[in-house]
């Protein structure tokens, strides 16, 4: 039941119908089985899934079936017995319920008509419903007058008794099977969730790079697909789900990295979480990044962050054609004022670096308020 | 004299590519697939610079520059990889590697990288200067060796510089001081992350510090 006779049964390398018979014969012994199970179950004798039993030789089961009916002499020569009649009969109903429950066999009534099964399988079988006819006459022999149960009560419930010892290990059978399948089908869906993950990104991506003849498209593309696999494979879920701004930081890079083909270089010193000072941040960060990647010029833009105690700072460096801050006016000045804007709001301060045909550095920093 | 450059990689592809790259400036002596035919060729040719691959069978790049260091001492070894696993990268240093680029390196960079660990001096891309500031950051340890274990004001600017995508080059120009002295401080972080027994070195990675 808890597992100990299977797992004892696996050890002897006997099925484990027999050794739930001989534990039930041995407790009509003063209870005797039931100790020895208990003894056992504290041993954590437990059944090991999946272990290569190794198969059992017949010489070594009757062995085991001599030395399980010396045992039994024993007790009843040291007089450690309550009775023939009560021990006989349980061991006859035990060991013949267990002939019949064997999981190695077909099941009763295929065991006569099946024609797989050998000729020891059969006498087994044979055997094993002859036991059982014997003990639940002996057991109405004894019981019958002793308890006065009417005949035809008795004989219906021997019936029904008996007809569920025949059919329940094929019941029982058929549910186990049933887990075996689910369990099966379980592992089928995971693997085709793989499969559809893997054609939604890679195929895909591969097919998309085989019908590329862009060289910088393909290596845009090739680029996108080692970030998102490797994040899909060892990816840094968010710890006890707060969000990061290292993660952040990183997704804000893949997607400009994509949108503008240019790709980003991200390094990340320390960490912080998203909260709404660092989200401005964030935005911030994003906006340098695509300024960078859509006017600089540059073939590719470099990401830095850090994180210490009491500041984090951000820099978008690109190596591009820079700026001369007094000149130019319109579209690139609107968005570095809106970046300073952005980092001033939440606290912190913004500094644009460029200079012609130097390339551009914006720097984000943000004192950390004690939370 | 140009470098003698030793290869190894077990993606042939990748191999027959960084081969074309390299053979135009450096002498290519050979390359090998597997860990075990690498150690033994790298023996035998005794190049001036090997660059190896992180992740391979057979205990990866590691296993090639223990194997060779212990026989043939001087050969310099660039390590070079798609993995941005910082605990690999920072294994690989520790065993002796000299630099780590990503193997999305530009060309003309990957040569440059060579170049330099042939002159002796420590390659740091922008991701492996971000590991070492990550590294030497946060609590010190109770027994702490200076010297080793902390890293100068100087050192972290020049990190810094780097993670941000500066080449040495510039490196030097913002700081005012000379390429020689931006390439001394690299070096001088290369042996501390060698020989550093800071135990965050080991496990930091599986501990982000959260501010």
């Amino acid at each position: 039941m808890a597992g100990v006779a299977g797992g004892l049964a696996d050890t002897l390398g006997v099925s484990d119908a027999f050794v739930r018979a001989a534990f039930i014969t041995l407790s009509t012994v003063w209870g005797l089985g039931l100790l020895v199970y208990l003894g056992l179950w504290l041993m954590e004798l437990d059944r090991i899934e999946d272990r290569v039993v190794e198969p059992v030789l017949p010489h070594q089961a009757y062995g085991l079936a001599i030395g399980f009916a010396g045992l039994m002499l024993l007790l009843g020569s040291v007089g450690w017995w309550p009775s023939n009649a009560l021990v006989l009969t349980v061991g006859a109903l035990a060991f013949g319920t267990a002939a019949l429950t064997d999981r190695n066999m077909p099941g009763p009534l295929a065991a006569l008509v099946d024609p797989s099964v050998d000729r020891p399988g059969r006498l087994r079988m044979l055997i094993g419903v002859g036991l059982l006819i014997g003990g639940l006459a002996v057991f109405s022999a004894n019981v019958g007058p002793i308890y006065e149960i009417g005949p035809v009560l008795l004989a219906v419930a021997l019936t029904g008794v008996g007809i569920l010892v025949a059919f329940g290990p094929w019941v029982t059978r058929l549910a186990r099977d049933l887990g075996t399948e689910r369990r099966e089908r379980i592992r089928q869906e995971e693997r085709a969730e793989m499969a559809a993950h893997l054609h939604d990104s890679v195929l895909q991506t591969l097919a998309l790079i085989q019908r590329s003849d862009d060289p910088l498209r393909m290596s845009m593309l090739a680029r996108h697909q080692e970030s998102e696999l490797r994040d899909w494979l060892y990816g840094n879920l968010p710890l006890d789900g707060v969000d990061l701004l290292s993660t952040a930081l990183k997704d804000a890079a893949k997607r400009i990295e994509a949108d503008h083909q240019v790709p980003i270089d991200v390094v990340v010193v320390g960490d912080h979480t998203l909260d709404d000072s660092t989200r401005a941040l964030l935005g911030a960060a994003s906006e340098a990044m695509v300024n960078a990647a859509k006017h600089s010029g540059a073939e590719r833009v470099s990401l830095y962050f850090e994180a210490d105690d009491d500041e984090l700072v951000v820099y978008v460096t690109d190596q591009g054609k820079g700026f001369d801050s007094g000149e130019v006016a319109g579209d690139r000045q609107g968005i570095s004022r809106s970046i300073k804007a952005r980092v001033q709001r939440a606290g912190g301060v913004a500094a644009v670096d460029s200079q012609l045909g130097e390339g551009t550095e914006v720097t984000l920093r943000l004192p950390v308020v004690a939370s | 004299m140009s470098a003698r450059v030793y290869l190894v990689d077990d993606h042939r592809l990748f191999l027959a590519g960084v081969r074309a790259e390299l053979s135009e400036e450096f002498t290519i002596v050979g390359s090998g697939y597997d860990v075990d035919t690498a150690i033994e060729e790298i023996r035998g040719f005794d190049p001036d610079v090997v660059l190896v691959d992180v992740h391979m069978p057979d205990g990866g790049g590691i296993a090639v520059v223990e194997g060779v260091l212990g026989t043939n001492p001087d050969v310099k070894f660039l390590a070079l990889s798609v993995s941005d696993q910082a605990e690999d990268v920072i294994a690989m240093i520790r065993a002796g590697a000299r630099g780590y680029v990503t193997k999305t390196i530009e060309p003309a960079d990957l040569a440059n990288a060579v170049r330099r660990i042939h002159a002796g001096d420590a390659v740091f891309s922008p991701r492996l200067a971000g590991f070492v500031l990550d590294a030497f950051a946060g609590a010190m340890p109770a027994e702490v060796d200076p010297e080793l274990d902390q890293l100068t004001a100087r050192e972290k600017d020049v990190l810094r510089l780097i993670a941000r995508g500066f080449a040495y080059k510039q490196v030097a120009r913002k700081l005012n001081i000379s390429i020689k002295t931006v390439e001394t401080h690299v070096s001088s972080v290369l042996r501390k992350l060698q020989l550093s027994n800071r135990h965050e070195l080991a496990r930091w990675a599986s501990k982000r510090r959260i501010v």
